[in-house]
């Protein structure tokens, strides 16, 4: 029998199917060898077990879930999944991390909604469908036991193909465990700035060269986030940004387990002589890390 | 349960915890509610450290080093500073006050600038309480 598959999406945007479904002939090699049992985004399904009407999803061997979970209803969805899966993957950082939904973590509940849905009369016109929203954004490894976590925004789709190859293979699925610096070719020469500006002009680097010859952006004073970022988004070449020519917004997330951003990009400055609180917006830092408790709302002083 | 939450004093093998053992030797008074953790360098006190023990309950955290200029890895307590000025902007980020963290200095012979230096910090750190229960009703 075909391996099942089961992909399921919660607080997310599609990116990280998008990105599977961007994998090209490797998809095709991979159709063929599965069975795909419940996927949202390409085929309809019901989400009801036909004996009793209660929510249920078909049995899988690997179970994919992309997004956080921001509602009664996600978190519901995510534990008929581990129920139902055998092996359960983290997909993106917004279920490795939070992703961008978490920074809403900064507010409390009753603000975001009152933000987001302003009634013209100055009262809220919050739609009955956000009924259930959690107080905060969390991982799906806050709410589940998940076997493994694939980071990304999305995840590279080399990546995803591999990973679900690996657990069919029986192997581990061996991901980098290196960060953007440790996979980035540019010039360091340790000397760096005593200040870091926004990135609202270029970097200075000459377009006829490869990347290779390109100064290390934190060192222009750019403020790259590669140091605290795991990383793989370039595969075996340099990072996807930095070959873009612009620092790392860290979206793969901290590559360090359990490690926090903000916090760790902050002491790497600040142990290096650079002036931390030239960073205009430091929370920031935290936009695609904000579950595990790392954003909170802040505490009302009396 | 004790209303009075753990103080951790990260003290240096160098200067600050030997002010600790002196003020220990000279009996001098200071709030039982102090827990020090001797490390050989203030500046081997990632961030990271304290904000562990904030959120595992800890009620306020203090660095201590060697005073600048005369730490014993010649340019340790400075990078302690440097980071602790991290912990200062950031804490209030991560939802704590930032008067729950201190750093300071104390040399080897100071005792009673460390039991002081304890005793304001216990007395910041009551004052934030009395703070929180006339908010909250009670507090956690």
């Amino acid at each position: 029998m075909r391996p099942r598959l089961a992909f399921e999406w919660l607080h997310a945007c599609s990116g990280c199917e998008i990105s599977l479904l961007n994998s090209g002939e490797r998809l095709l090699d991979l159709l063929e060898r599965v069975e795909i049992v419940h996927f949202p985004l390409l085929m309809d399904h019901k989400y009801t077990s036909q004996d009793n009407g209660e929510l249920d999803l078909p049995e899988a061997d690997i179970g994919l879930v992309s997004g956080g979970v921001a509602s009664e209803e996600q978190l519901a969805v995510l534990r008929a999944m581990r129920r139902r899966c055998r092996v359960l993957i983290s997909l993106g950082t917004c279920a490795t991390h939070g992703g961008i939904p978490a920074l809403r973590n900064q507010w409390l509940v009753a603000e975001t909604l009152g933000t987001v849905f302003a009634g013209d009369d100055g009262r809220g016109a919050v739609p009955a469908a956000m009924e259930g929203t959690l107080d905060r954004v969390s991982s799906v490894d806050e709410q589940v036991e998940v076997d493994v976590l694939v980071p990304g925004c999305p995840p590279r789709p080399e990546t995803i193909v591999a990973v679900i190859e690996a657990l069919m293979a029986g192997e581990a699925p061996g991901l980098a465990a290196k960060s953007v610096c440790d996979t980035c070719p540019t010039v360091r020469t340790g000397k760096g700035q005593r200040t870091v500006r926004r990135f609202l002009a270029n970097a200075d680097f000459d377009p006829k060269k490869p990347v290779e010859a390109m100064r290390c952006l934190l060192e222009q004073g750019l403020l790259c986030m590669g140091p605290v970022t795991a990383g793989g988004c370039g595969g075996a070449e340099a990072p996807l940004c930095i070959r873009a020519r612009v620092p790392c917004r860290g979206c793969y997330g901290p590559v360090r387990e359990n490690g926090n951003p903000l916090l760790d990009m902050l002491n790497a400055l600040a142990s290096n002589g650079t002036d931390h609180r030239t960073i205009v917006d430091r929370k920031s830092l935290l936009r695609f890390c904000g579950a595990h408790g790392l954003l909170k709302p802040l505490k009302k002083r009396g | 349960m004790n209303r009075d939450g753990k103080i951790i004093a990260f003290c240096c093998n160098w200067c600050s915890y030997g002010a600790a053992d002196l003020a220990g030797i000279s009996r001098l008074q200071y709030p039982g509610s102090i827990r020090i953790i001797r490390v050989m360098c203030s500046g081997m006190v990632h961030p990271e450290m304290v904000l562990h023990a904030l959120n595992k309950g800890a009620d306020g955290v203090m660095i201590v080093g060697c005073h600048l200029g005369e730490c014993h890895y010649i340019k340790g307590n400075e990078l302690a500073l440097a980071r602790a000025e991290v912990l200062t902007d950031t804490l209030e980020d991560f939802g704590f006050e930032s008067e729950r963290f201190r750093i300071t200095w104390v040399s080897s012979s100071e005792p009673e600038l460390l039991a002081e230096a304890f005793r304001t910090m216990s007395t910041r750190l009551a004052a934030l309480r009395g703070e929180d229960r006339s908010e909250s009703g009670g507090g956690e």
